[in-house]
């Protein structure tokens, strides 16, 4: 009878321990709304909830860096998209970027990462550039790995938090597993409710009057824009889990024609500096335009302050700079896209292109508490 | 099968006579066929190939100076090294295994050694390279500077030593830095990192990069356990003003003016990054 006893308690502590054991492990789902395709996830990285809690601690980690006060999230302020508000940011050692900080918002259907890296097409391996690069120094980690494993050791949330996302590893401590996790963390930044996705899925009032005439003259052959910022996520670089086709964008604006040579300034020459073809200078990626409103300033050197101005310099068809260092007419770059040649705008048009740039703004992804510090302060 | 071999191999030893490494075999040609087999190759002696640093004629490291002019980061890679004998036949170096500093493709050569002015090293240095290499005569050496395509372009983090050390990684052109190399005076400074540039991904090349910029290092006569390879960094910072205040630097990035003279005495043709000829940081030197 006792033995019986014991064996039902036992079935019932293990259908309560299962039963909890599914809360806690339960699996990955996207919060995706109908109609936005899966990002890609590199099949040796899939995603969990217990990857993507230990990434986003390891986003605010100011341990990561040289100066113990520099995080994934100094550059990367999630109420900007983010991105920082700086012309070009700022590393642990203070030294000055030659770009501004990319918005991390959808960069998980980003097909290449950064400014200008065509070699570049995972987060995981975008991860160590800041972490470990020198030219610029980012965090300042390099050559100090061994340092961050000690940390992620001693850490006692880390300590656990790598051995449960990790359970398969005997050794889950390392920066392999660093890097998964802070790619699972960033994936799951997504911006897919702005005023203009409402209005795309049927909600005639989310936008304005305004709104709609600057969605139409965005969208328009006139002004050319929808060719290198469009599709779902308005830019030409994006892929997705089904795509057919790895679309690969990379295009010179005509911000600069440095000595009428098609030149760009010689820290920023884009898809040149790793390929070494004249044809590639001042290639960039074109970002996605979503929160655009907020990630001023813009261009990948920050060099243009405000959304009137970059319309200006496409309404020009490229920036003529008079003298200085970087003189030249840019709207006469050898290498310019031919998709930037300049078009006219109306005081009224321009405030509707503004205006409709604004509805891409989307609230929940620069407040959503998923993607918050969550180390108390 | 596995065992099978091994037994040969054992009986094979144990029925040489004499020390290994000691001149001709006179074993039976059976057994040499057998091991040839199984795998394996004639008698090898061990090989260790010492590398010194300079600076122009005279010694420098980490810890001290050189008219004024010192050491702030040297570490390098080498592989595809082999011994040359007099008839002008290449044997080839079979690296020993190491936990730190070279397995069986690739060497790191380190002399950053936290002092002085080199900041960022491990405290560690490697200044050897040690092999194994059928006994002979040999009168030269070569080898290439860089890491070997088929490993450069691997995923860095799942790499064992030497390729897993962070200061060595490249992740913006997905591959390694082969040299990295320092000098400043007191106001005044140069550096060089140097790997394999001007890439783009294309299908059925694993990096694109059309700069390999491994150079091949040749030097003649050079006789193994006698002699040393020395680098010279005089030779390497060679026209460039180290006093003018305006520190400089080379990334092998295609921009850069300021690679013309390295690369000219890396014996690197910097708009292909082909190898033209024989570094002239490289010489042999006698062992002290």
């Amino acid at each position: 009878m006792t033995r019986l006893r014991i064996i039902v308690a036992a079935c019932a502590l293990a259908v309560i321990a299962a039963a909890f054991s599914g809360l806690f492990t339960r699996e990955f789902e996207w919060p995706l709304p109908d109609g936005v395709p899966l990002p890609m996830v590199p099949p040796d990285n899939l995603m969990s909830n217990e990857k993507v809690a230990l990434g986003r601690h390891l986003f605010y980690e100011k341990r990561l860096s040289l100066n113990g006060a520099t995080s994934c999230a100094t550059c990367h302020v999630q109420a900007l998209a983010f991105t920082d508000s700086l012309a070009r940011s700022v590393g642990a050692t203070g030294e000055l970027h030659p770009r501004g900080s990319m918005t991390l918002v959808n960069a998980a259907w980003s097909g290449k990462l950064t400014w200008a890296n065509h070699l570049i097409d995972t987060l995981e391996v975008q991860a160590l550039i800041p972490m470990f690069g020198e030219e610029p120094i980012e965090m300042g980690m390099v050559g100090r790995e061994s340092a961050i494993i000690e940390m992620l050791r001693e850490d006692a949330y880390y300590r656990e938090a790598f051995r449960t996302a990790f359970a398969a590893d005997s050794d889950p401590y390392s920066i392999l597993n660093t890097v998964r996790a802070l790619a699972s963390f960033v994936r799951t930044i997504a911006s897919f409710d702005s005023p203009y996705d409402r209005f795309q899925r049927g909600e005639a009032q989310a936008l304005t009057d305004g709104q709609v005439r600057g969605m139409n003259l965005f969208f328009s052959e006139r002004l050319e824009c929808f060719h290198c910022h469009g599709g779902f996520n308005f830019t030409d670089s994006s892929t997705h889990a089904d795509a057919l086709v790895q679309s690969v964008g990379f295009h010179n604006n005509g911000l600069y024609n440095i000595g009428a040579s098609g030149a760009y300034p010689s820290d920023n020459t884009g898809l040149y500096d790793l390929t070494g073809e004249r044809r590639d200078m001042g290639r960039f990626k074109a970002p996605t335009l979503r929160n655009i409103a907020v990630t001023a300033p813009y261009m990948h050197d920050g060099s243009i302050e405000t959304l009137s101005g970059v319309i200006e310099h496409y309404e020009r068809g490229g920036r003529i700079i008079l003298d200085g260092p970087h003189a030249g007419d840019g709207s006469r770059n050898p290498y310019r896209s031919e998709f930037v040649r300049g078009f006219q705008l109306s005081a009224e048009e321009k405030a509707d292109v503004i205006a409709f740039l604004e509805s891409l703004t989307d609230e929940s992804v620069l407040t959503n508490p998923d993607y918050s510090d969550p180390f108390p302060d | 099968m596995l065992s099978l071999i091994s037994s040969f191999i054992a009986q094979a030893k144990w029925a040489l006579p004499g020390k290994l490494g000691t001149g001709r075999c006179r074993c039976p040609r059976l057994l040499l066929t057998l091991l040839f087999i199984a795998g394996c190759s004639a008698p090898q002696q061990d090989v260790e190939i010492p590398f010194e640093v300079r600076f122009g004629g005279t010694d420098l490291s980490c810890a001290g100076e050189v008219d004024g002019v010192a050491l702030t980061d040297l570490r390098f890679y080498v592989h595809d090294i082999r011994l040359v004998t007099a008839d002008n036949d290449e044997r080839r170096l079979r690296l020993l295994g190491d936990p730190l500093w070279q397995n069986s493709d690739v060497v790191l050569l380190d002399f950053e050694s936290g002092e002085g002015r080199c900041t960022n090293g491990t405290g560690q240095i490697n200044n050897v390279v040690r092999g194994r290499a059928p006994p002979g005569d040999y009168t030269g050496l070569k080898f290439r500077l860089g890491v070997p395509e088929h490993l450069n372009h691997a995923d860095p983090l799942r790499a064992e030593a030497p390729l897993n050390y962070s200061i060595m990684h490249w992740h913006w052109l997905t591959g390694y830095k082969f040299l990295r190399a320092g000098v400043a005076s007191e106001s005044d400074g140069f550096w060089i990192h140097l790997g394999s540039s001007r890439c783009e991904p294309t299908a059925g090349n694993a990096s694109g990069c059309r700069a390999g910029n491994r150079p091949e290092v040749v030097l003649s006569p050079y006789v193994p356990g006698k002699d040393v390879v020395e680098l010279d960094l005089q030779a390497l910072v060679n026209g460039i003003d180290l006093e003018d205040g305006t520190p400089s630097n080379c990334s092998s990035g295609p921009a850069e003016t300021e690679c013309d003279m390295p690369f000219i005495a890396l014996g690197i043709d910097f708009g292909s990054g082909d190898a033209v000829g024989t570094p002239a940081i490289f010489r042999v030197g006698q062992r002290e």
